[in-house]
């Protein structure tokens, strides 16, 4: 059990394997959220998102006998999201949504009842920071989403990429460095 | 005394200042550093900045239809399962024999005192099975006892502090008659009041065998709200839907509406109410 009182996603992945495969049901409640922000981040197409999504838990109940409940559960859960989603690109020839249709269709980010000028002016800020992320190369891309929006501890990445901890922090702060001149060069583009 | 941090150091925790994750003993250090290096001290600021900004951006949902897709993919997948060669008889019997070798050698003492007096009961001389083919009253006895055994080990097991035992205890319900009313209870209270939610999971998986009583069925219909874990609150609807209970519907739609209630298990109600229309 972990510190909330629930049973871990190991605990509860270690009962799949050995047959209850109803339990996955608790599994995909908890983290179907997270892997399609990890693929939707990779590949820009909602439709595929949602199909990856299934296809990962599809693996996992397929390969289930192969889980090692000694190792984290969540890295074993994005290393077959990630390769869902490299035989995935290989099969297609993308789909690109485009970056302002996107943008339309989504909420607005929470603030504590800013002004109207300064809701404009963190949107607008918001909006070009997504875009550089979206324009960074996929490998850094993918190591800032795994650690920033998916929770990943830098332990589980590193298993995941088959590299050192220490490895995959310096490489969050490369990605981090990438991001920012990508952010500078776009706000320059579009106040000139 | 420890050498001073490095810029190339330094590297390695910036994301853990970042997220304010790193030890005191490493902040410290930290801190040091980009008090005296104004390149990393601008990384430190400009791309936290930035890191917190990343928070910003909102998460994407997926569609209503995932959660649908998904089930409907589990149900078919499960009847693929159901459907497919059971397990072999001898991998049932394995996993039913205890780990602890307490129990092991109890169980071994046991069998053997049955052999004897089954060997002994079943002597040329002794009584003969009744020619109408009816068992022998000293058969039918000994099957009592055996049947009294095994619930009497169940429900001692179910008592135990350790969720394990206890979780074998739940296995050694299988083995008693669906009849038992003595097991059903101690099942029933194991799933209302047992500490360890692996130990309540098993529970309503052995309460299955008990499908028919009506006792039981109304029990688990009364359960759901009780539980704090919505682990085993699916589950129980679960068993509510594969036993077809129809009266459960007026509950479900109370949960459906519970705003206090988790919204998995409100979601697992709705879908629930409509397979038992």
């Amino acid at each position: 059990m972990n510190a909330t009182g629930q049973v871990t996603d190991n605990a509860v992945m270690a009962r799949v394997a050995s047959g209850e495969v109803a339990k996955m049901a608790v599994l995909f409640e908890r983290h179907h959220r997270a892997l399609y922000r990890y693929f939707i981040s990779m590949n820009r197409n909602r439709e595929l998102s949602e199909d990856l999504v299934q296809d990962v838990f599809f693996r996992m109940l397929r390969y289930r006998a192969s889980y090692d409940a000694n190792q984290s559960f969540t890295a074993w859960m994005y290393q077959i999201a990630r390769n869902a989603n490299v035989d995935q690109a290989q099969k297609r020839k993308a789909e690109v949504v485009g970056i302002d249709e996107f943008d339309d269709r989504r909420a607005e980010p929470a603030s504590a009842a800013p002004g109207p000028e300064e809701i404009a002016a963190k949107g607008q800020n918001i909006a070009l920071l997504k875009r550089a992320l979206e324009r960074l190369p996929d490998d850094k891309r993918e190591i800032l989403v795994l650690s920033r929006f998916n929770d990943l501890k830098y332990e589980e990445i590193a298993a995941m990429l088959g590299c050192e901890t220490g490895t995959v922090k310096v490489r969050v702060f490369r990605a981090m460095r990438a991001l920012e001149r990508v952010y500078f060069a776009l706000q320059k583009e579009k106040s000139a | 005394m420890t050498s001073p941090m490095s810029c190339d150091d330094a590297k390695g925790l910036f994301a853990e200042y970042w997220s304010g994750s790193l030890g005191e003993r490493e902040e410290i250090a930290f801190e040091a550093h980009i008090a005296q290096c104004e390149a990393c001290r601008r990384d430190a600021d400009q791309l936290g900045a930035l890191w917190r900004n990343l928070e910003l951006i909102p998460a994407e949902e997926p569609g209503p239809g995932v959660r649908a897709r998904f089930y409907d993919s589990l149900a078919a997948f499960r009847q693929g399962m159901e459907s497919a060669p059971k397990r072999s008889l001898r991998d049932r019997l394995m996993a039913l024999w205890p780990a602890q070798p307490a129990w092991q050698m109890a169980i071994s003492f046991a069998l053997l005192v049955i052999g004897v007096g089954a060997g002994y009961e079943l002597r040329p001389g002794a009584a003969k099975i009744a020619p109408d083919g009816q068992e022998s009253s000293q058969i039918a006895q000994l099957r009592g006892e055996i049947g009294n055994m095994r619930q009497m080990v169940a429900l001692s097991l179910l008592q135990q502090q350790s969720a394990g035992e206890r979780l074998r205890g739940v296995s050694y319900a299988y083995q008693v008659p669906a009849s038992d009313t003595q097991m059903l209870s101690a099942l029933l209270a194991t799933v209302n009041t047992d500490p360890n939610v692996n130990v309540r999971l098993a529970a309503v998986d052995a309460l299955r065998a008990f499908g028919s009583s009506p006792v039981m069925r109304t029990a688990v219909i009364q359960s759901i709200r009780k539980q704090d874990q919505p682990m085993v609150q699916i589950e129980l609807i679960d068993l509510l839907v594969d036993l077809h209970e129809t009266d459960a519907r007026p509950e479900l739609e109370k949960i459906a509406a519970d705003g206090q209630i988790n919204e998995a298990v409100r979601e697992h109600a709705k879908v629930a109410m409509e397979k038992l229309r």
